[in-house]
């Protein structure tokens, strides 16, 4: 009967017919021994084969790992594929981008919004949406979480926060009278044009694969 | 005494090392690899089928363990694992490392010492 119950949740779950019949043989094996040392224990065996299936919490997810281990996967890092390749392309194709239309000669426009005026590169901000859904779409073949693939989408602004943090914070520590301790201003535009409109632009891109692949991940 | 789990991420990253050591004695069938990592931790390691056979089967791709039928005590077919000679070459820094943390751990924070 666990066997029956077994096969029926593995194949649900998507296991590949050419293994199924090994791993639904070696797991019916476990859970059968399990049973019978919960009926040793006292339980009827009905109570016992209930125990039994909740050894697994998620078939799907359990179907998944099984998957993965077989084909040798885990041995590539896992953060690897799902966030720091994604992202590398993320912010490969933006800082590409902004470097072509810099190097055909496009100029930022101005833009005036309440009296502070802002140089954007348009193209740049309006192709950020497809570089972030880029990352965010590798991250989630690779299976990344919600969380790892919403970085991979905004690595580009993670990578200029950090490069802004590197550089204020050394400008503090060569010349602690800089010039933007003074112009508050200057930085608030600085952050809003170059991290915070980015940033906008690359989530628009992400939102899209922030969905939960799998109907059970919340 | 309270028995406390171990915490999982400590769990998973000790759960390899536990494995090749019990099949570095002898060969044993997923049930008694979870049986007895159980009872050897006195309950604080706790594998379940969800856990232990990917992490099988990981290191069975890896080649450091490997798989084959064989009828247990009872008749009843089981796959077996065995060490491999990697498993085994692989074994002995793994426990180093190991033995370094805990050491590092107690000298840090006298765990050992609790």
């Amino acid at each position: 009967m666990i066997k029956t119950l077994l096969r029926e949740r593995l194949r649900r779950s998507g296991i590949p017919a050419a293994h199924e019949e090994q791993v639904t043989a070696e797991l019916a094996g476990h859970l059968e021994d399990l049973c019978e040392q919960f009926v040793a224990q006292g339980l009827s065996q009905a109570e016992a084969v209930q125990l039994c299936l909740k050894e697994v919490d998620d078939w799907s997810e359990f179907a998944r790992n099984i998957q993965r281990a077989q084909r040798g996967e885990a041995l590539m890092n896992t953060r690897i594929k799902n966030l720091w390749l994604p992202g590398c392309v993320t912010l490969a194709t933006a800082t590409g981008f902004l470097a072509l239309l810099q190097h055909i000669g496009w100029q930022p426009s101005t833009v005036s919004i309440g009296g502070v005026a802002l140089r954007l590169y348009w193209p740049w901000l309006l192709a950020l949406p497809l570089f972030g859904a880029a990352g965010a779409y590798l991250s989630c073949l690779a299976d990344g979480s919600r969380s790892v693939r919403m970085v991979a989408g905004l690595f580009p602004a993670a990578a200029i926060l950090l490069l802004m943090v590197i550089v204020l914070t050394s400008s503090l520590l060569v010349e602690p009278d800089v010039y933007f301790l003074h112009h508050p201003d200057f930085l608030a535009l600085g952050l809003f044009s170059w991290l915070f409109l980015p940033a906008l632009a690359l989530l628009v891109g992400t939102l899209p694969f922030l969905r939960p692949a799998n109907p059970r991940e919340t | 005494m309270t028995k406390e789990r171990i915490r999982p991420k400590i769990a998973r990253g000790s759960a390899e090392l536990a494995i090749l050591t019990l099949l570095d004695e002898q060969p044993l069938y997923g049930f008694e690899i979870a049986r007895q990592i159980e009872d050897k931790s006195g309950g604080a390691l706790h594998f379940t089928l969800a856990s232990l056979y990917p992490m099988l089967y990981e290191l069975e791709k890896r080649g450091w363990v490997k798989g084959h039928w064989e009828a247990n005590q009872a008749g009843r077919d089981r796959r077996y694992y065995c060490l491999t000679p990697t498993g085994k070459k692989e074994l002995t820094p793994l426990r180093r490392e190991w033995r370094s943390f805990f050491q590092a751990l107690d000298s840090l924070a006298g765990v050992g010492r609790v």
